[in-house]
């Protein structure tokens, strides 16, 4: 990605976050900083949508991901067989893996899961606020309701924060080009109008977050460079990915709120559905090149450095060449080539690094991750992984 | 059906009768079944043959032999809670195949309708009569604008086969395929010379039109010919209509349903006219997805994947072919059509579009391996690019074993060959 691409994603993460916050009626000046009232372990859980095995870990697929196999692999817990046995969607699997339950709900986010998330689990036993505890996404393919079940003791009150940044650039583009607009983007000020109208009328709710309160008005100066940006975006032939806007989003949540959880989902990789090989194994290596910034993001933030774990794990694989489901095009195969994932555990409850070649499931990262706040969770059907542990 | 002269209300009568079959299966197995029956017309012949064999062999069942093989599937439906689901048993929804795939039980469901269904294709075979093998043919074409990679281009393919160079411009084979030479006709004629009449035995799908250029006008409607580049209206008008559906499994089943209704006449290609069955073929390509209207290579794949579930033609030929980079929003909005988010020209992405190309006209060749029609085929696929091309073909083949370079012309001289034999 090129300088002036890199400046625009990041003023306009920043600017995401800002009004978040703004709406929120934090003041970000000095003084006031991220909740720190307790000194609780920082747990970030990046997922990556459907990767096969053979695209990635395996000989035929390193070539793919060389920062995480020549950086941190060496330094991490690695679990090369690590097992999705429940149904192989998006909003089914991530749902699992935030529960520690299989979870069997409309593949299209319309009910939230059946047990309780990590989310409501950590924040109600250790009262956390909800900025203490985000959900960063770039799925199309989940909802809002991610970010909390429908078990009565706990839900929504003891949620994350849920945001879908790539949605503001669908909503921005598509908005754009509706009723022929496009013609004229050529027309510096019509364009203008057209994102200023998203980012003013486009509240939460049209972007399917579940963050809530005042919408304000933008900072004129920062409405004005993102203005710019987009449109300088509209006209060049860059390309510009949803998980690298996600990825800066998440950097600048981590930033301002210093959260104790984070789960970000990204989400280029599922171009496959669409057919295009060369654009998933590229989506492969911008998940390459962001997690290995995201480390190196947690070594040089004060608020997480020696106190984070971070926990890096493809959903899925993708279905066998040859199958009946046309190969890498789809994730619904009942096979190791779509069932079969891996995980990758780095920081401060990854020691002693090493291969844990002892078949894991998705169900277990949950109840390692409430280990490692020591919180209890007895409905988990997770099991702990004792290799991750402070 | 069984009749070249049914009359309407002896069709109708056949059908209501299929339909009172359909009726003693689990519910769980009626949907696809309905749906096929419904689409009688639309369908090919090789899909109306297997579907009478099919309730050819259900009949042949006995109702108590009925009731015991299907005892363990009705058993399941009853734990898995279909009673309470709005399942459609009239056609496959999205809604009905997201229960199935979310139940505790689906794993166990699949296995017990394998096990029914290969119990009464068993039956319906015992009682069939055998065609004839034919040789068949699956015909590839990398273009020369796709730069393969000459050390993985043929890595992947079945270890059978055999690359073979080719002598001269390996370009040429496209027009002989389409034209013939001096001695031979193009494919269309050879086939129609061997008594093949009907349009789904032989298949042209290409990401340009190069190919249909090349055939003579009358062989254009005569085969079944699919070019992304002229479906480009069409396609263009269906994914605006498809972009409206909203994100909710009731909603899309109906609009997927009204998409399948509607009069799509003005933005059909005029080579289509007529051509009912192939226009409908082509909707029910786009609703399945698999990127056929947003990729023109994956369109070229899943065409030919379809064709060949669906009609088992005798000879298939598909040229794939170049995809522009993303644009600025590409990678963020790819459900839209490109043109119409970004004002900026498109940009060839040779290299990208020649990985697209090179698995994909390999899955082509894996999808032909799931159907026994296809144990006497031939595959070519030519790498115009590397001026080679690999051919997996039964053993009494000998294309190219000498290791010598091939001429188009005696490429094509064995195609004609091998189709008429």
């Amino acid at each position: 990605m090129d300088a002036s691409r890199r400046k625009f994603m990041k003023a306009a993460a920043i600017l995401l976050v800002d009004r978040w916050s703004r709406s929120h009626r934090y003041a970000f000046g000095s003084d006031s900083g991220p909740s720190t009232q307790k000194s609780y372990p920082k747990v970030i859980v990046v997922t990556c949508g459907g990767v096969r095995q053979a695209d990635t870990i395996l000989e035929t697929g390193l070539g793919n991901i060389p920062r995480l196999y020549r950086e941190l692999l060496p330094q991490s817990v690695f679990y090369p067989f690590m097992r999705n046995e429940g149904v192989t969607s998006h909003y089914n699997t991530i749902s699992s893996v935030l529960t520690g339950n299989w979870q069997r709900l409309d593949d299209w986010g319309k009910t939230p899961p059946a047990s309780p998330t990590i989310f409501e689990y950590v924040r109600k036993r250790l009262q956390m606020r909800q900025e203490d505890a985000w959900f960063i996404s770039s799925n199309k393919a989940l909802s809002n309701q991610i970010g909390a079940s429908s078990d009565r003791e706990y839900g929504p009150h003891y949620g994350a924060n849920v945001i879908f940044p790539k949605q503001l650039l669908i909503n921005a583009v598509v908005n754009a080009a509706s009723e022929g607009r496009v013609a004229h983007t050529a027309d510096r000020g019509a364009m203008q109008q057209e994102i200023e109208t998203i980012l003013e009328t486009n509240n939460y709710e049209g972007l399917g977050w579940s963050a809530s309160g005042e919408s304000s008005s933008l900072d004129s100066n920062t409405r004005a460079s993102v203005l710019r940006a987009i449109e300088d975006l509209v006209h060049t032939n860059a390309p510009v990915t949803g998980d690298e806007f996600t990825f800066l989003v998440s950097v600048e949540v981590m930033r301002r709120f210093a959260p104790s959880l984070v789960v970000i989902t990204f989400s280029d990789v599922e171009v496959a559905h669409s057919g295009s090989y060369s654009l998933h194994l590229s989506g492969i290596r911008t998940i390459d090149r962001l997690v290995y910034e995201l480390w190196n993001e947690v070594q040089a933030n004060p608020s997480y450095k020696g106190r984070t774990t971070v926990f890096v794990l493809p959903e899925f694989g993708r279905d066998l060449d040859g199958s009946n489901t046309n190969g890498f095009f789809n994730h619904r195969q009942n096979h190791d080539s779509t069932r079969l994932a891996w995980m990758m555990c780095l920081g401060e409850a990854a020691k002693p690094s090493g291969v844990i070649e002892r078949p894991v499931q998705h169900l277990d990262l949950c109840p390692t991750i409430l280990n490692l706040f020591g919180v209890l969770a007895p409905d988990v059907s997770g099991k702990f992984l004792p290799e991750v542990r402070v | 059906m069984s009749k070249q002269n049914t009359t309407g209300a002896e069709k109708a009568s056949e059908l209501e009768t299929y339909h009172r079959s359909i009726q003693r299966l689990p519910v769980t197995l009626r949907p696809s079944l309905n749906q096929q029956l419904a689409q009688w017309g639309m369908l090919f012949p090789f899909e109306q043959k297997q579907l009478i064999g099919f309730l050819g062999g259900l009949d042949s069942f006995s109702s108590a032999a009925l009731t015991a093989l299907t005892a363990k599937l009705r058993a399941l439906e009853v734990r898995m809670g279909v009673d309470r689901w709005n399942f459609s048993e009239t056609s496959d929804t999205l809604e009905n195949a997201s229960h199935l795939a979310r139940s505790e039980y689906f794993a166990e469901w699949r296995g017990e309708v394998q096990r029914i269904f290969e119990a009464i294709v068993a039956r319906a075979q015992a009682s069939a009569k055998t065609d004839p093998e034919r040789n068949r043919l699956i015909l590839l074409f990398l273009p020369d604008n796709l730069p393969v990679d000459p050390t993985t281009a043929w890595k992947q393919w079945d270890p059978q086969g055999r690359e073979i160079r080719i002598a001269g411009d390996s370009r040429k084979l496209r027009d002989l395929v389409a034209r013939g030479q001096s001695d031979q006709p193009g494919i269309y004629d050879l086939l129609d010379q061997k008594g093949s009449h009907d349009s789904a035995n032989l298949w042209f799908i290409e990401a340009d039109a190069r190919l249909r250029d090349a055939l003579a006008p009358t062989s254009v409607p005569a085969a079944s010919c699919l070019s992304y580049t002229v479906l480009k209206p069409f396609r263009n008008s269906f994914l605006v209509e498809l972009n409206s559906i909203p994100k909710d499994m009731t909603a899309t089943d109906q609009t997927v349903s009204a998409l399948r209704e509607k009069d799509w006449t003005r933005w059909w290609p005029s080579e289509l006219a007529g051509q009912e069955r192939l226009r409908n073929f082509t909707v029910n390509l786009f609703l399945s997805g698999n990127g056929a209207l947003i990729f023109s290579n994956a369109f070229v794949e899943w065409a030919a994947s379809e064709a060949l579930r669906r009609a088992r033609p005798q000879a298939i030929v598909a040229c794939f072919g170049m995809r522009s980079k993303p644009k600025p929003f590409t990678g963020i909005a790819l459900f839209e059509n490109q043109e119409r988010i970004s004002p900026l020209p498109d940009v060839d992405d040779p290299e990208n579009s020649a990985v697209d190309a090179a698995i994909l006209a390999r899955y082509v060749w894996l999808a032909a391996g799931r159907y026994p029609e296809y144990n006497r085929a031939a595959c070519l696929c030519v790498s115009e690019h590397l001026n080679t091309a690999y051919i997996v073909a039964p053993p009494e083949m000998n294309l190219g074993t000498s290791g010598a370079p091939v001429a188009p012309e005696d490429i094509y001289r064995w195609i004609a060959s091998w189709l008429a034999s």
